[in-house]
């Protein structure tokens, strides 16, 4: 549900939080990155970070160089110039990032964490009874067969969340409970609606389907596609799952470690929602209503 | 001339590099702001070595470093009390002092306060990432903790200081009762809390655990009970009422995971999927960072004009003009 209104909530007294809806939907999301490429674009004095989430943004701010109340309405401004619609379009990257599913690195680790919670149905095994898939090879074809949105990044550095752009293609699951204390570093992982991309080796909680060998995250920033961060996603760019097998696996692998591996992408697409929107119910599902 | 260096003897707790304002720019992608834990502090020791007080310099925590300078230079420590020597003779905190070349400053156990900051004059001058040299060591962005063996870069120092001190006066005060009073303001999901739990939360002590890091400050206090929003909401938002769906995490916010109260600070997650009802005014974040795993937190609620009040009186207690010759 998209609000008339932005709804604006204080964070102590150097951030926003605007809300912009109540729901995850790949409608609202878009919503919040146009307003957040307005308010970049609008370059407002004493704004410090803008951070868009799945249905809000954040902003900080420097309080002494513009006030909340004159951001807020700044804020206001802008987001009534724009319109509640769910319209407009955005430049958008499309990433494609190779996955060995069912891997064993991935694989080892359900199998650790196993071991001190033997209830635990493998994650490929679990995904795929829940979402009426009879075969592992189903779930990967499943998985691989949409273009991702990468609704938001956060909770660590470059870790990002994936919405499925295809409403065909709609994969749910729950989250780990208790969750693992360790993932492998480039691990994919579904839970809830969302998938993700492990950047590094860390704690998790998401059902693991696969890994690539593809950083999306380099601390050392010795590939070119880190030259201006350490992570490689920005949200609203897009991704493309592409299953390859251990020995593709092992070659990028090996470019990765010899600093030679170049990220596929296209930089010269645009987003368009109207497009999508029509496109989306066209193959039978409203994505105003996915989740 | 002998390289302007410091060469790390023994590490201490995850002694890191810090520098203001942080990382500034980079939440969007997941990257905290990092930056001191205690700035007040930080700009302080910086300020009596003739730098800049945004300066990058130490940042160490509960047990500080042994260094070795390989040049010689003007270092302050304040903070945390732990209890510094040159050479093995015990040197005032909150004052310039020379190191000559070859001599050694140690560090030991906080006797007061959980963090001391080392200043250097020059500064210290690793290699920015993404715009700062402010670590956050457990994601190893802009380095990692200090580890034995390893040679900490200086830059070169602006012209020579004065011998500096700061009076006792006008110091951070480590609350001798350990209780501490900590300004926070209301928001930004504080309508997802029933009125007494937000009465609760202003009367009620907090401890500060031990599970307590630069990531988060966990608190053990009372149970809180929630408002409408939190028990009436689209299953999008999750099945814990102190869900909701993922945003953004401001620097002080008082994170409600359950209903374990975690306080945001430099190193936290930028995002998550957890209410956020208060927030830690700006000023008063120092205070997070000197908090003792056990000591007690009553929090206080402000408004936004006394937060800048608070900020512009932090901001006074931290420039040049509160130095005294020394």
């Amino acid at each position: 549900m998209l609000y008339e209104e932005p709804r604006l909530y204080p964070g102590g007294d150097r951030a926003i939080e605007v809300e912009l809806g109540d729901g995850m939907n790949f409608g609202l999301n878009f919503v919040v990155h146009r307003l957040v490429g307005a308010l970049r674009a609008a370059r407002i004095s004493g704004v410090e970070d803008l951070i868009p989430e799945l249905a809000s943004l954040q902003i900080n701010y420097d309080p002494d160089r513009i006030s909340f109340e004159d951001l807020g309405t700044e804020v206001r401004r802008i987001h009534a110039e724009l319109g509640a619609e769910v319209t407009g379009e955005l430049p958008s990257r499309l990433f494609s990032i190779p996955v060995h599913y069912f891997d064993p690195e991935t694989t080892a680790c359900i199998g650790d964490y196993r071991s001190t919670h033997p209830d635990k149905v493998p994650d490929p095994d679990l995904v795929g009874r829940l979402n009426g898939l009879p075969d592992r090879p189903a779930l990967a074809r499943r998985h691989a067969a949409t273009e991702y949105w990468v609704a938001a990044l956060g909770f660590w550095p470059g870790l990002c969340s994936l919405l499925a752009l295809d409403p065909r293609t709609r994969i749910v699951a729950p989250k780990y409970n208790p969750p693992r204390t360790w993932t492998p570093k480039g691990a994919i992982g579904v839970g809830g609606a969302l998938t993700c991309i492990y950047p590094d080796r860390t704690p998790g909680g998401y059902q693991l389907l696969g890994q690539t060998p593809a950083p999306i995250y380099d601390g050392a920033q010795r590939l070119p596609a880190f030259r201006d961060s350490l992570a490689l996603f920005r949200a609203g760019d897009r991704v493309r799952f592409v299953p390859i097998d251990r020995d593709e696996f092992d070659w990028i692998r090996s470019e990765v470690e010899q600093g030679r591996y170049e990220h596929e992408r296209v930089d010269y697409q645009v987003f368009s929602v109207d497009r999508y929107l029509d496109w989306s119910r066209s193959v039978g599902v409203s994505a105003k209503d996915r989740t | 001339m002998s390289p302007r260096t410091v060469h790390v003897v023994k590490p201490g707790l995850e002694t890191s590099v810090q520098e203001l304002p942080g990382r500034v720019g980079f939440l969007e992608q997941g990257f905290p702001v990092s930056g001191p834990f205690d700035p007040w502090s930080f700009r302080l020791a910086n300020l009596l070595v003739g730098n800049v007080r945004d300066t990058a310099a130490l940042e160490c925590q509960m047990i500080g470093p042994a260094l070795r300078f390989e040049a010689e230079a003007l270092v302050a420590v304040t903070g945390a009390d732990m209890m510094p020597t040159i050479d093995g003779t015990p040197v005032p905190m909150w004052r310039t002092l020379r190191a000559r070349a070859g001599q050694h400053l140690e560090l030991g156990a906080a006797r007061s306060g959980m963090r001391a900051y080392v200043a250097i004059s020059g500064g210290v001058a690793t290699e920015p990432v993404m715009g700062s040299r402010a670590v956050f060591h457990m994601a190893g962005v802009g380095g990692r903790a200090l580890k034995a063996g390893q040679s900490i870069p200086l830059g070169v120092p602006d012209g020579e200081a004065r011998l500096a001190a700061v009076p006792e006066a006008i110091r951070p005060v480590f609350p001798s009762d350990r209780r501490w009073l900590v300004e926070a303001l209301l928001g930004p999901n504080d309508d997802w809390l029933s009125e007494e739990a937000i009465g609760m939360f202003f009367s009620s002590d907090w401890t500060v655990q031990a599970k307590s890091n630069r990531t988060g400050l966990r608190l053990t206090g009372p149970a809180f009970s929630f408002a409408h929003r939190a028990l009436h909401k689209s299953p999008d938002h999750g099945q814990d009422p102190s869900n909701i769906i993922d945003h953004g995490y401001p620097l002080g916010a008082v994170n409600l995971a359950g209903q374990t109260p975690i306080i945001l600070v430099n190193d936290s997650p930028s995002t998550g999927g957890f209410i956020n009802p208060f927030t830690v005014a700006s000023a008063a974040l120092w205070k997070l960072g000197q908090a003792r795993p056990g000591e007690t937190l009553r929090f206080r609620p402000v408004d936004r004009a006394e937060a800048g009040e608070l900020r512009r009186a932090l901001d006074r207690a931290t420039s040049p003009d509160v130095l005294v010759a020394a």
